[in-house]
């Protein structure tokens, strides 16, 4: 996993969001046995007790729970994973659609916009893969 | 209570304050950066808590204790330039940790000095001024001490060797002590850190945890530091 | 601790001292050699070669003698006062472990040259007569001990241990004189070299000057007016001498000890 920071929001809310992603997308999968928390602190290299918050959140939130002695696991409950990922989506829409507003563009121009871009890559996919 | 300590602590060279009515506790489990521009007097408060110079007025404790030889029992140092005894073999610099220090892991030195393809019969003379400053780190991050001084670790390092002593020492600090790093590299370290002191010319200009710097700020301790200390 | 300091320290200078014990004594060897069969042959060849060796063998107890003294002095500035000062001063042993176990690692050092010397004039002047000669050498001075008296026996050996410790302790004195020079000197922010020397001659001038004007005092005080009943016969004037200069070497080894300590203690300044 890749991690990286951004200087606006605080480090250990950005550690929760690039955890989520690393469980919807697959990196964590379903199950899963986390690994210690300063491994996982070492990896990202930031602070054990900053981690240690993320995962207290995500734990609050339920996508990952943590057993006595055996350490932390991802979630096995799929309907919750999704809700996370439509969370995600959602905000990265959310932001996008912010921008483009503005940019000044209304809503049915973004859609267009949005489909055409999206057909353009198929036939360039195409084209390459010919 | 807290590991390191200062209660209106002074130090003057000769007419000049290097460091003036410094007032600051720092708690066990925490991380925490000393910040400030180069002479700012982080060396000298870090010197104070080692002993290795005298208070002028004020106090500082550490684990309670004035700076002696029960407080070096539970403090681990490194200083701001390599200062092990470069006439030693790696494994002789192991027996004199492992001999003066109860707290030494020397397992987890040699597993580190393993890592790096250091070899026990190897001399420090013999070593890369990088090489050796890696294996002081090592030394100094080997022992489950209460309070680690560490002081520049970063400084004048290439970029890959930085990520190499951090994880370093976030990958062995005892998570019941408390680490105290002085840099003026704040980008570097800024997402180690649970806690910064800004220090300019003597004196503590804020002490804030990072998090906070963050939410209330919305902007980094880096960008912050940039705006408090602006020429 | 003082023990595992002094364990330390025996390492970093056993490194270079033994291997200079062990090519004085080869050196010595070579000289033996040389006195008794190549510098009385023809060839000129094996003249040249003896002349070598023994120079080699003289040259080999000035290095030991001198090398044994600059450890003295650069183990106490390099590893106190230098950057290795940082690992050192840091270490969990008071100031006074510090102290002792340089003081006492070079005065085993000092004991242990002087010994090896002796040892290598043995060697070099060892043949098959010289064992027989130093027994009967031995014999002797016994048989000439016995028969000039217990009285002159005792007080012989007695002078002789007496003369013994003063050599030692004069030696420790003069360790003590560095530290504590390199001590105060190291305490300046700058020009600390400069100032060392400049202290190491100060404390010179110093004893000397209470040296003189100690005799002087003392012949003025006219001791001998006030005490006119008491009687010195030569043998106990020279023990009086002696164990006066024994307390006063002591007495100003300590004061240098306690300069020292306290340099260290509370003026230290580290690069």
């Amino acid at each position: 996993m890749k991690w990286q920071f951004s200087n606006d929001a605080p480090i250990y809310t950005q550690l929760i969001q690039q955890i989520k992603v690393g469980i919807v997308s697959g990196g964590f999968p379903p199950g899963e046995r986390l690994p210690s928390v300063r491994d996982l602190a070492t990896e990202a290299g930031v602070n054990p007790n900053t981690m240690q918050r993320a995962l207290m959140e995500l734990e609050r939130d339920g996508l990952v729970y943590s057993q006595r002695t055996a350490g932390r696991f991802v979630t096995e409950d799929k309907a919750m994973i999704e809700t996370a990922k439509r969370g995600l989506a959602e905000r990265h829409i959310k932001t996008f659609l912010a921008a483009m507003t503005n940019l000044g563009f209304q809503r049915e121009e973004i859609v267009s916009l949005l489909r055409q871009e999206s057909g353009e890559e198929e036939t360039a996919h195409v084209g390459s893969g010919m | 209570m807290s590991v390191l300590e200062c209660k209106d602590l002074c130090k003057n060279y000769g007419h000049a304050p290097a460091l003036d009515q410094v007032s600051l506790a720092v708690e066990p489990g925490h991380i925490v950066g000393l910040l400030g521009p180069n002479g700012s007097g982080k060396t000298t408060l870090i010197k104070l808590a080692n002993g290795l110079l005298t208070p002028t007025s004020g106090e500082i404790l550490v684990c309670g204790m004035r700076p002696g030889k029960e407080t070096h029992a539970c403090v681990s140092y490194l200083p701001e330039r390599t200062a092990i005894p470069t006439w030693m073999s790696t494994a002789q610099l192991l027996d004199f940790y492992g001999d003066f220090y109860a707290d030494f892991r020397r397992d987890a030195a040699e597993e580190m000095l393993a890592h790096l393809n250091i070899q026990p019969r190897q001399r420090i003379k013999q070593m890369s001024k990088g090489t050796r400053e890696k294996v002081q780190l090592i030394m100094v991050m080997s022992r489950a001490a209460k309070l680690y001084l560490l002081d520049e670790p970063i400084g004048g390092v290439d970029p890959a060797t930085r990520d190499y002593i951090l994880s370093t020492i976030i990958g062995n600090y005892n998570p019941e002590a408390a680490v105290v790093i002085s840099t003026h590299l704040i980008s570097d370290v800024e997402k180690v850190l649970d806690e910064v002191i800004f220090i300019n010319q003597g004196r503590v200009v804020l002490q804030s945890s990072v998090d906070q710097i963050r939410e209330e700020k919305g902007m980094s301790v880096d960008e912050l530091f940039r705006e408090v200390f602006k020429c | 601790m003082l023990r595992k300091l002094m364990k330390h320290e025996f390492r970093a200078t056993g490194r270079i001292m033994l291997p200079l014990f062990l090519i004085l004594l080869v050196t010595a060897f070579g000289a033996n050699l040389s006195t008794r069969g190549l510098m009385s042959t023809q060839y000129r060849i094996l003249d040249v070669l003896g002349g070598l060796l023994i120079t080699a063998f003289f040259v080999a107890i000035v290095g030991v003698c001198v090398m044994s003294f600059v450890l003295m002095v650069q183990r106490f500035y390099k590893n106190l006062l230098q950057d290795e000062g940082y690992v050192m001063m840091t270490l969990p042993v008071s100031v006074h472990q510090q102290v002792w176990s340089k003081l006492i690692v070079s005065s085993v050092w000092f004991i242990l040259t002087v010994l090896a010397v002796i040892l290598a004039a043995c060697i070099m002047a060892f043949n098959v007569s010289f064992l027989g000669e130093f027994f009967q050498g031995l014999r002797g001075l016994f048989r000439e001990l016995r028969e000039i008296g217990a009285y002159y026996a005792i007080n012989g050996t007695a002078i002789a241990v007496e003369l013994i410790a003063l050599t030692f302790l004069s030696l420790v004195a003069f360790c003590l004189q560095f530290y504590a020079a390199l001590a105060v000197g190291h305490s300046f922010a700058n020009h600390k070299m400069a100032c060392s020397v400049a202290f190491f001659f100060g404390f010179q001038f110093v004893l000397q000057f209470l040296g003189g004007t100690g005799i002087f005092a003392f012949d003025a005080l006219n001791l001998f007016d006030f005490l006119p009943s008491w009687q010195l016969n030569g043998m106990a004037a020279v023990h009086a001498v002696l164990i006066f200069c024994i307390v006063l070497v002591v007495l100003y080894s300590a004061i240098f000890y306690a300069i020292t300590t306290f340099c260290l203690k509370k003026r230290l300044n580290l690069e």
